[in-house]
This record gives C-alpha cells, sequence and structure tokens, in this order.
C-alpha cells in the first residue's frame, strides 16, 4: 500500500507516499511534523491531484536543496512550497498543509522510506488506504480555484498538467 | 562551496542525459527523450558557447531559458497547445518538457500528404487551424520568434489537426505589428521553401489569421511591407 518512487535525477533518493483516511490525530500529527519527531511533509490530499504532481515536488526540492537555493529551511517544507502556485511561504503552508481536525492525510517521505515509513505509520491514528484512492480526496474545485485555471486553457490541458505547468514555472512567471 | 554544489550538479545532470537518447542537436540546444518521474519526457540541455564571454553566454542562456518556459505557459493559459513543463534546472539550463508522443511535425504531414497526391482540402483545412492558432498566439503577444512548419506538431490522428506548437527558445512577449509582421514573414519563407507549390494554401492560413485575430488589420499590413524589404529593417539614412 506504500508507493515508492525513484527519482532519475537522483538516483540514491526516493520518495515514498502514504495516504490515510479517518484520521482522528491531525493536529498531534501536525506538532510532530513542526518538532521535527517526524520526518517528512504532511499534506492535505485535497489539493493534490496525482502523485506525478508531488514528485515534481519532491524533485526539485532535492534539487535545490543540493545546490543550497531552497526558499524554505527544510527539505520537508520546501516539497510543501514547491507545490504551491505562489511564492507566499505562510500561504503554502495554509493551503497545502496539513490541517488540525483534517480526516485525510497525505504523507511524502524522501531518502530511503522502507524503515522509517513502518515508523510513521505506527503513529497515525486511521486506515491507511492505497494511492490510488488519491482521486477520492481531491477537490477539483478548489484546486482549479487555487491555481487559477482558466476556460480556454481547460480546453487544451488536464487539470494535473495546468498545475504542473504553474508549479514548474513559478520563479519565472 | 556553492561551485561545488553546482559542479556536482551538473555532473549529475550529465549523467542522467547520457543515459537518455539524443533527439536532435541544434545550435543553441541539445534535445533528449526518455523518462522522468515514470513519465514520457524531453529534455531540452542549452549548452555554453565558448566563442561567447562566459558571463554574457551565462545571462543570456539563463534568460533564453526563463523566456521559453515563460511563453509555453502564457500560451498553454490562453489555449494554445504547447508542451507540459514539468522541471527548469537553471543551473544547466534544462527544460524538461512533456513528449508529445507519436506526434507527426507539421512539415512531414504536408510532405506525405502532397505525395499522395489528395492535398487541396485537407491541407487547406490545416492551413485554417495554423492560422487560427497563430492568430490567437499573436493576440496573447507572444511572438515566436522561429515558425516553421517543423515546430508545429499534430497529435496523433494527425487527421484531427490537434496542433501543438513547440521551441519557443526565440519566443518574446511583444505587442507591436511590427513582430507580428515578422513572425508571419518568417514563416512564409520557411513554409513556402520547404513545401513548393503551397502559395495557395499559405493564403489560406493567413486569410484564417485575419479572420480570427482582432488585432490583423495592421499585422497584415506590416507583413506587406516586412515582404518588400526583408525581415530586417533598413539602417540607411
Amino acid at each position: 500500500m506504500t508507493e515508492t518512487y525513484k527519482l532519475e535525477l537522483f538516483p540514491d533518493w526516493k520518495a515514498t507516499l502514504l495516504l490515510f483516511k479517518n484520521v482522528q490525530n491531525s493536529a498531534d500529527l501536525r506538532r510532530k511534523a513542526i518538532d521535527g519527531s517526524i520526518d517528512g511533509t504532511l499534506l492535505n490530499p485535497a489539493m493534490i491531484v496525482d502523485p506525478f504532481q508531488i514528485l515534481v515536488a519532491v524533485n526539485k526540492a532535492i534539487h535545490l536543496q543540493m545546490l543550497g537555493k531552497m526558499k524554505t529551511r527544510t527539505l520537508n517544507s520546501e516539497i510543501l512550497f514547491n507545490l504551491s502556485p505562489t511564492n507566499n511561504i505562510s500561504e503554502a503552508f495554509k493551503k497545502f498543509g496539513l490541517a488540525d481536525n483534517d480526516s485525510g492525510v497525505l504523507i511524502v517521505l524522501t531518502e530511503d522510506g522502507t524503515k522509517k515509513s513502518q515508523e510513521i505509520i505506527s503513529q497515525i491514528d486511521g486506515e491507511q488506504v492505497p494511492i490510488t484512492a488519491l482521486t477520492e480526496f481531491t477537490d477539483i474545485k478548489k484546486v482549479k480555484k487555487m491555481y487559477k485555471l482558466t476556460a480556454q486553457e481547460e480546453k487544451i490541458s488536464t487539470v494535473l498538467e495546468a498545475v504542473l505547468c504553474r508549479m514548474s514555472a513559478k520563479d519565472v512567471v | 562551496m556553492e561551485g561545488d554544489a553546482e559542479s556536482r550538479s551538473r555532473l549529475r545532470t550529465r549523467a542522467f542525459l547520457d543515459g537518455l537518447s539524443l533527439m536532435k542537436q541544434g545550435a543553441e540546444a541539445r534535445v533528449y527523450r526518455g523518462r522522468f518521474l515514470g513519465k514520457a519526457a524531453v529534455v531540452k540541455e542549452r549548452f555554453p558557447k565558448a566563442y561567447r564571454h562566459p558571463a554574457l553566454d551565462g545571462k543570456l542562456t539563463h534568460r533564453r531559458t526563463a523566456q521559453e518556459v515563460r511563453s509555453i505557459v502564457r500560451c498553454r493559459k490562453a489555449g494554445i497547445s504547447a508542451p507540459v513543463v514539468y522541471f527548469v534546472d537553471y543551473v544547466t539550463n534544462c527544460i524538461y518538457l512533456e513528449d508529445i508522443e507519436e506526434s507527426t511535425t507539421v512539415r512531414d504531414h504536408i510532405i506525405s500528404m502532397q505525395q499522395c497526391g489528395k492535398e487541396a482540402s485537407n491541407l487547406c483545412a490545416l492551413a485554417d487551424k495554423i492560422g487560427q492558432v497563430l492568430a490567437r498566439m499573436h493576440d496573447e503577444d507572444v511572438i515566436h520568434g522561429d515558425l516553421t512548419t517543423s515546430n508545429m506538431l499534430l497529435r496523433p490522428p494527425c487527421d484531427d489537426h490537434n496542433l501543438v506548437l513547440i521551441d519557443f527558445g526565440l519566443s518574446f512577449i511583444s505587442a507591436l505589428p511590427e513582430d507580428k509582421g515578422v513572425d508571419l514573414y518568417v514563416l512564409e519563407k520557411a513554409f513556402l521553401s520547404t513545401h513548393p507549390n503551397t502559395e495557395e494554401i499559405f493564403r489560406a492560413l493567413l486569410q484564417s489569421y485575419s479572420s480570427n485575430s482582432k488585432k490583423s488589420g495592421p499585422v497584415i499590413k506590416k507583413l506587406d511591407e516586412v515582404r518588400l524589404r526583408g525581415r530586417k529593417r533598413s539602417m540607411v539614412g
């Protein structure tokens, strides 16, 4: 159920995605992520259209970390920040981060995911579901609003594609 | 330290690109095809030019990479198909793009249509579509800068005329009829020299451009002017 992806540009790294529903302890998890006892990115899955969206954010985060050019302090927060179409960090946390009473939780782990994931799974008071269930959590309306999709664009583009373009081009547009 | 990190990043990218297949080598960039994050992708690498001063070269290359990304996204937002941008690396000046799989260039399509002899009506419909897309692009003030039939792809099946514009490497933003006129002039030159006996088809393209663009009047007037003097403005006087 735990999905691991390889990153071609960084052969030593892996990205692991964990999806949970009916989570009871979001506030607690969020606190642990802030103080560092959970080493992962906690996301609100409503803003995520497809795992590929996360991989693009992870790839960019690792790239910038290795260059010492991250915009935020940690790799975990950089992954979240890269998902946002704007350069406002606190806004990114509000929209993409976990809120205290969210019941759906998406966790992104980087590096060697296998060992860590068991340890993290045990801390979550909820039910793990396969990543293919992500679409049940996605709030397409919110996504379209967040990324400001236009009607003309939707004629030639999927929502995912439009989202990807905004993520990868946000530092030049 | 920073230089160190950059050179390691360059080596990593090199190792990745060397594992892909080289599709095309141009004067400005190399284009590779392979997989990126599990998707079929194309990587466009702008390499450094040794004959330019390194500082100038770095700046120009960076600017062109950024401009290419900007134009692609601007076009897509306006409903003009261009490849999705997956990732931009400003250290190696690589753009990771969607691979338009199984696509045909408009160039190859026209050539094969002409060969099987059933040209006129079908090609006029395609010209109509091209005119429509370029009109929309110019109405957004995007100047492509290198319009040729090789820089237009058709998604399969070709007959659907699902057009994708590529290679925005020389693109820029301008509202001037002059720039739009030159953009069309470059296409006209390329079109008529790559595809002999297509004057009528190109006329259909311009016709469609005129009727689809809100600002075509001054552009076509400029095009007529540019035809007389060539792409560059006269510097006499």
